[in-house]
């Protein structure tokens, strides 16, 4: 861990946006106080174009393995139709909008905890993906997109024996 | 705040104390929806990875038990690098009064989404009087 990581706040800077949710109580920690120090600094300027609390935000989960990279999303309640999947040289992006279907809203509701709404989501990508041979599944309201590594960046790594001298 | 609606997204389910698992899974407690209409209840609940053949939905007494199986969704020889949520179980447990019609409840399951019609007895319903004029 280097001393940046200890600094609490880090000025909206978000990074990388895809993170390990660890579950140690003192990442926890840090992540509550790296939101405290975010809006606390982020209160005075005007932020339009971010989403309003209650929007649907989809989770994202990313695995790898030597051939390829998958990326699953959890979707529930959408149509397929509804999702738009793209690449960019070194970035995955999803988007979409989650329909309200709900009818006379709020008046007849006794629970209201699912929400709605646009949005994008983007992944960025470590390795160079063959972009043609990209698919992308929608399956129980969870979907799940296979990039296949090209040949070069399946070449580069590989494990280095370590020799006895 | 967006933080905490995220929190609300996927949270995990309170087992009651004492009961204990054989399945080594998380569990979670889906979101839901109620909506009371005229003639029924409906419920609406998020689970991502559940289909008809793995949601349960048991009724015990007025016990009503929501229970969706999900599979681990990561294929082999991967390995998580980033993950933002985790796979697990839901259940969700609601307590019916006796205004539902226990032979009428509906299920359906459809991209991840468990709608739940529950009729209301038929003593139940709203009734509409009628004010009739008098000359």
């Amino acid at each position: 861990m280097t001393m940046r990581h200890l600094v609490p706040w880090s000025f909206r800077k978000k990074g990388v946006p895809v993170r390990h949710d660890e579950e140690s109580p003192f990442s926890l920690l840090q992540q509550e106080m790296n939101n405290l120090f975010d809006n606390f600094f982020s209160g005075f300027d005007l932020r339009p174009f971010e989403m309003p609390a209650g929007a649907f935000s989809p989770k994202v989960d990313v695995s790898e393995s030597d051939r390829e990279v998958t990326v699953t999303a959890e979707l529930p309640g959408m149509e397929e139709k509804d999702i738009e999947v793209s690449i960019n040289r070194d970035s995955l992006t999803i988007k979409g909008e989650k329909k309200d279907k709900r009818e006379d809203k709020g008046r007849d509701y006794h629970l209201l905890e699912r929400s709605y709404g646009g949005f994008s989501r983007t992944v960025p990508l470590s390795v160079e993906v063959d972009s043609d041979k990209i698919e992308a599944a929608f399956r129980k309201g969870v979907l799940t997109i296979t990039l296949p590594k090209t040949a070069k960046a399946a070449e580069e790594k590989k494990k280095i024996r370590v020799r006895i001298e | 705040m967006t933080d905490t609606v995220k929190e609300v997204q996927k949270k995990e389910a309170e087992l009651q104390t004492g009961v204990e698992r054989t399945r080594a899974t998380r569990v979670y407690t889906p979101s839901v929806d109620i909506l009371e209409r005229k003639e029924d209840i409906v419920v609406t609940a998020d689970m991502p990875g559940v289909d008809e053949k793995s949601v349960d939905i048991t009724l015990e007494k007025n016990v009503l038990t929501i229970y969706g199986k999900v599979e681990p969704s990561i294929p082999e020889n991967h390995r998580l690098v980033a993950a933002e949520y985790s796979v697990g179980d839901y259940q969700r447990v609601f307590t019916l009064s006796d205004e539902i019609d226990r032979e009428g409840i509906q299920a359906s399951v459809k991209n991840g989404e468990l709608r739940l019609v529950l009729p209301k007895a038929e003593k139940m319903k709203t009734k509409k009087i009628e004010v009739k004029s008098e000359a």
